[in-house]
């Protein structure tokens, strides 16, 4: 899951880039609103951060540029004032959520959790492929009652495909969720962690779960044959 | 328990006075006139039967007739001896009546023994009698004597009836009068009372309302008098606090909007660093950025309460002799230790040794903060220049940077708390936006001014504008 954090003050950017790497997503910094609705629209990330006070471009404007160019990825705002209609505002100009400052690290990554969850569509939080089951609170990963140990990437790379499961998921749609804006496309590092996962999850099971799409991609999906 | 006097308005008391006073002056009043009135009729009934008693007389002696006067003569010798307000009753020495005038008819007045008393002795007597309930009458017992001898004793005598009535028609007249002219003056004392306190009523009416919370309310008042300047005093003091209390709201709500960002990295790191068990160097990293938002909460709050003080008034400079030149090579040396780390050098131009008036402690931070900003907003490896000349009679501190420089709007805009350009927050995370506000007041308590002049991505100079020291004072 990525996820996209427009925050001028770089010491709170920091601080909620290195969370959210933790929880295993793809982080990406801008400081500024003009290029956070640039990057917004360019990139298609799973989740937005938006501090309402940039310069620049302000907060609500770059939101509501965002909107206006149809993009749906749910967003969560930051704001410096607990007053209600900043609030008010942020929402009705198209947030999904918001956040006032101080707040606390484990408020944003449950609030993160949620928007994510509630844009892939399931409510009960837990992520299941036939006896595949994912945790996105505590990164319990379990097949048939047993429990898989994964890394960060890997955990990363498999909630992207089980959120997505039964689509076919090129590479440049695995490097642009899972990898932030640093990765390298032209390597061959997402089949390289494809074939840690399928070492660790379809291994020793009748029946394989992660399916090479022939010259497209990947898919994660239970087939009958 | 308040005395029944604190709970009375002072309206009503006013007028209570106001009343009573006026009654008793009245009553007092109506009591001299009434005593002077009667004794004046009492003197002029006296005096014109004196005046009655004496012609009389005189007749008598003149026309010699003994004792036995007739007094039809008498009445035609002297017409007003025949008025009818008057009756004469003519006594032998033995107090008989001999002679008697005709408007006494039947009623029988006897000399009394004191007027035949002195009579005898050659003295003439004044009574006054009253038969049962009828009006009293005033009497003159004069003597007539030929030689030593008393010859007659003639008695003039009048109703009192025309005083009497003239004396009640006043009793009247005040009685019904006195009381009226009371209550007149009352109801216009309270009207009056009520008109001179209106005023002091919009003044609890409008203190209410400020109590209330709404400080911006203010009495209206043209006049100048006691209430004008009363409620003028009041319409100040609510100024000052209106103005205290507006101080006060914008320094929290300032110093809870620029905190709110320290405190947020502050809380996050901790969390994060706490959420699971890290290295040592981590945790190492985690309070250094801690302690680095400590400091900047620290410097903030103190800024803002410095800045909050002068607002208030608080804050009083010295009046020293501060001598310019050395303050500014000492700062020089400073921003040599500034700029080192990006190599920054601070170049030392002309420096004229000048004095001015001040607190050199001040001024030191005044000078020093735009060396700071001038380092701090000066790209890697470049120059700032540092000058004092004196200039049509002023010292002149420049501070010339060829740094990011500002746009011209933004250059208004540097001054004002809290305000900081995006190019500054680009370049020098570090900074409160507070630096300016305070050089800026540090200037204009020392009479002074403090202009820029930059240009964008070009570089800024600003200048610092003090009025020298006397020459006289500075010997
Ligand atoms: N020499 C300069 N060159 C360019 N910009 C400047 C210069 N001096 C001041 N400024 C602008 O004016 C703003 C206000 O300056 P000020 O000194 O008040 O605050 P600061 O330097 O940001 O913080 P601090 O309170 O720590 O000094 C700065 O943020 C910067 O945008
Ligand atoms: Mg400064």
């Amino acid at each position: 899951m990525r996820i996209l954090i427009v925050e001028d003050e770089p010491k709170v950017a920091s601080f909620i880039r290195r969370a959210l790497e933790e929880e295993s997503y793809a982080v990406d910094v801008c400081s500024d609103g003009i290029q956070g609705r640039d990057l917004a629209s360019e990139v298609d990330y799973d989740l937005i951060i938006l501090d309402l006070m940039l310069p620049g471009l302000p907060g609500i404007d770059a939101l509501k540029a965002i909107r206006d160019a149809k993009v749906a990825t749910p967003i969560l705002i930051l704001t410096a004032r607990s007053k209600v209609d900043q609030r008010v505002k942020g929402l009705d100009a198209g947030a999904d959520d918001y956040l006032t400052k101080p707040f606390a690290i484990e408020e944003l990554l449950a609030r993160t959790r949620a928007l994510l969850r509630r844009a892939s569509g399931d409510s009960t939080g837990l992520l299941q492929v036939d006896d595949l089951i994912l945790n996105p609170t505590n990164h319990e990963v379990t097949r048939g009652g047993q429990r898989i140990d994964l890394t960060s990437k890997e955990y990363a790379l498999l909630e992207y495909m089980m959120r997505n499961s039964g689509r076919v998921l090129t590479r440049p749609m695995i490097a642009e969720h899972v990898w932030d804006l640093d990765f390298d496309t032209f390597t061959n590092v997402i089949d390289v962690y494809i074939s840690y996962l399928r070492n660790k999850i379809d291994r020793g099971y009748d029946r394989g779960l992660i399916h090479t799409v022939r010259g497209s991609g990947y898919t994660l999906k239970l087939t009958d044959a | 328990m308040p005395s029944p006097r604190a709970n009375t308005s002072i309206r009503v008391r006013l007028t209570i006075w106001y009343g009573g006073g006026l009654a008793l002056i009245m009553l007092l009043f109506a009591t001299a006139l009434y005593v002077v009135m009667a004794r004046a009729l009492e003197d002029q009934v006296d005096r014109s039967l004196e005046e009655a008693a004496v012609a009389a007389s005189r007749s008598l002696e003149e026309h010699r007739f003994g004792p036995f006067l007739l007094l039809d003569d008498l009445a035609q010798a002297f017409p007003e001896l025949a008025l009818i307000d008057k009756f004469f009753q003519i006594f032998g020495p033995q107090g008989q009546v001999t002679l008697q005038s005709a408007n006494i008819k039947t009623r029988n007045i006897p000399l009394s023994q004191t007027a035949l008393q002195s009579s005898l002795q050659g003295q003439a007597v004044f009574e006054t009698v009253r038969f049962h309930d009828e009006i009293p009458i005033r009497l003159l017992s004069y003597p007539v004597r030929h030689g030593q001898a008393l010859v007659n004793i003639l008695r003039v005598g009048t109703s009192l009836q025309p005083e009497k009535e003239m004396l009640a028609r006043l009793v009247f007249v005040l009685l019904i009068g006195s009381p009226l002219a009371v209550v007149v003056s009352v109801l216009g004392g309270w009207f009056l009372a009520g008109r001179a306190l209106r005023p002091v009523d919009d003044i609890t009416l409008t203190a209410q309302r400020i109590a209330g919370g709404d400080l911006t309310q203010r009495i209206e008042t043209t006049s100048k008098d006691e209430i004008g300047r009363l409620a003028n005093t009041f319409n100040n003091m609510i100024g000052r606090l209106e103005a205290s209390i507006r101080q006060i709201r914008q320094f929290s709500a300032d110093a809870s909007h620029e905190l709110r960002t320290p405190l947020t990295i502050t809380k996050g790191e901790t969390e994060l660093a706490l959420r699971k068990p890290r290295s040592a160097e981590v945790y190492r990293e985690a309070l250094e950025s801690n302690l680095e938002e400590i400091d900047r909460m620290s410097r903030i709050v103190e800024e803002l309460m410095f800045l909050s003080r002068t607002d208030l008034g608080e804050v009083h400079v010295a009046s020293d002799p501060v001598q310019l030149d050395t303050l500014v090579q000492e700062i020089h040396m400073q921003a040599m230790v500034l700029g080192k780390e990006q190599r920054i050098s601070t170049t030392l131009g002309q420096v004229e040794p000048l004095r001015v008036s001040g607190d050199e402690w001040r001024l030191r931070e005044l000078i020093l903060n735009l060396v700071d900003n001038a380092v701090k907003y000066s790209l890697p490896r470049g120059t700032v220049e540092l000058e004092l000349t004196q200039y049509r009679g002023m010292a002149r501190v420049t501070i010339r940077d060829h740094g990011i420089g500002m746009t011209p709007e933004e250059q208004r805009l540097i001054f004002d708390r809290f305000y900081r350009t995006d190019a500054a927050r680009a370049h020098a995370q570090k900074g409160t936006g507070l630096g300016l506000s305070i050089c800026k007041w540090i200037a204009e308590a020392h009479h002074g001014t403090i202009e820029v002049v930059s240009t964008f991505g070009q570089g800024s100079c600003f200048t610092i504008t003090l009025p020298l020291l006397p020459a006289a004072a500075a010997s």
